[in-house]
């Protein structure tokens, strides 16, 4: 109780424009909403970028925070933000493949040009987890840092409640598998 | 395993399949979640914090100055309309004596009814056109002894410096 308490004066403060509310905000939850990041993505980079970006965009839409669970409100913009993330990333392979074929077809093709120089060495975890298809992987991640209820989850995503346990099931199910096996 | 807002999960499983499943299910999604906990995702380092903070102070701020900045146009602009309302329908403003929202023509022309004597300006104009008029007539009527063609030029230079003088006021 006193916890929500504190939440909604932070929050209140934040309405107002004040710079230490802000800054409280991003002490209580920069850390999981960058594991949820870290692990969708397996980017540090990546992750330090959509993390900024996540707390930008609180600053611009804390006014419409209506009330209700605040954790939900905040991973649901950070739900957003990764698959804008993915459709940008989605239109530059496309561009990205283009632009290969082009160069391919020329004789002085570098060929390291578009090996993954970016790519970090992954944890176990993150390699299994990046097999999982993106959608059960959001899922998964949404749950473990966001700390919601399922009901929350399920209304953040808009699918049915059993449908998100059942993805839930398989997509943890599997990543066990992997992981033992 | 975490206690996502203390729900339970066998109890919700149990929902949609039969207890062995549900039991079963329960004990995959458990596993799963050991995992995430045994393997602690990268945490943000301490100069992304910083800046992120800096940057959410600046945006805060300039919105927050953008805010006020609307609210105080607004306040202004609705005080110019209410005084602009009580000027013209406040009590008293059918009654009260020579208003004149016009102050460029004087007062007094519009008191006369003949407006050419009360103003020079306009009395000059008015006599300089009635020359014209007349110079017009006797040149129908053929009476002048100048050519007509000069006429003319001599007409469009007066009505250009009459024109000119106008403007000049």
């Amino acid at each position: 109780m006193g916890r929500s308490v504190e939440l909604a004066r932070i929050i209140d403060g934040c309405k107002s424009g004040d710079a230490d509310s802000f800054a409280q905000v991003v002490d209580m939850y920069s850390g999981r909403c960058y594991g949820y990041f870290y692990r969708l993505t397996g980017d540090r980079h990546l992750s330090d970028e959509l993390l900024s970006e996540l707390f930008i965009r609180l600053v611009a839409k804390i006014g419409s925070y209506k009330g209700g669970a605040f954790e939900s409100w905040l991973f649901k913009i950070a739900s957003n933000i990764f698959h804008d993330h993915l459709r940008g990333k989605q239109r530059r392979k496309k561009l990205l493949e283009a632009r290969r074929s082009q160069l391919e077809r020329e004789p002085d093709l570098n060929e390291s040009r578009f090996s993954d120089e970016g790519e970090e060495r992954l944890d176990k975890l993150q390699t299994h987890l990046n097999r999982l298809d993106t959608d059960t992987r959001d899922l998964i991640l949404l749950r473990f840092y966001s700390e919601l209820s399922f009901k929350e989850i399920a209304e953040l995503r808009s699918e049915p409640i059993g449908t998100a346990l059942s993805k839930l099931h398989r997509g943890l199910k599997k990543l066990r598998e992997l992981m033992e096996g | 395993m975490r206690d996502q807002a203390h729900e339970n999960l066998i109890e919700l499983l149990q929902r949609f399949m039969d207890e062995p499943t549900a039991q079963a299910a329960d004990e995959d999604i458990q596993a799963g979640e050991r995992f995430l906990d045994a393997y602690p995702a990268l945490t943000p380092d301490a100069r992304l914090i910083a800046t992120i903070k800096t940057q959410m102070a600046v945006t805060a701020h300039r919105r927050h100055r953008i805010v006020r900045l609307v609210h105080g146009s607004l306040a202004a602009a609705a005080a110019v309309i209410v005084l602009a309302l009580i000027g013209l329908l406040g009590p008293g403003s059918a009654n009260r004596p020579h208003l004149s929202y016009a102050a460029i023509i004087p007062a007094s022309i519009w008191d006369s009814d003949d407006i050419t004597a009360d103003d020079l300006d306009l009395a000059y104009f008015s006599s300089e056109i009635g020359q014209i008029e007349a110079q017009m007539q006797a040149l129908d009527a053929g009476e002048s002894e100048i050519g007509a063609g000069t006429l003319v030029d001599e007409f469009e230079n007066e009505l250009m410096a009459i024109q000119a003088d106008f403007w000049k006021g």
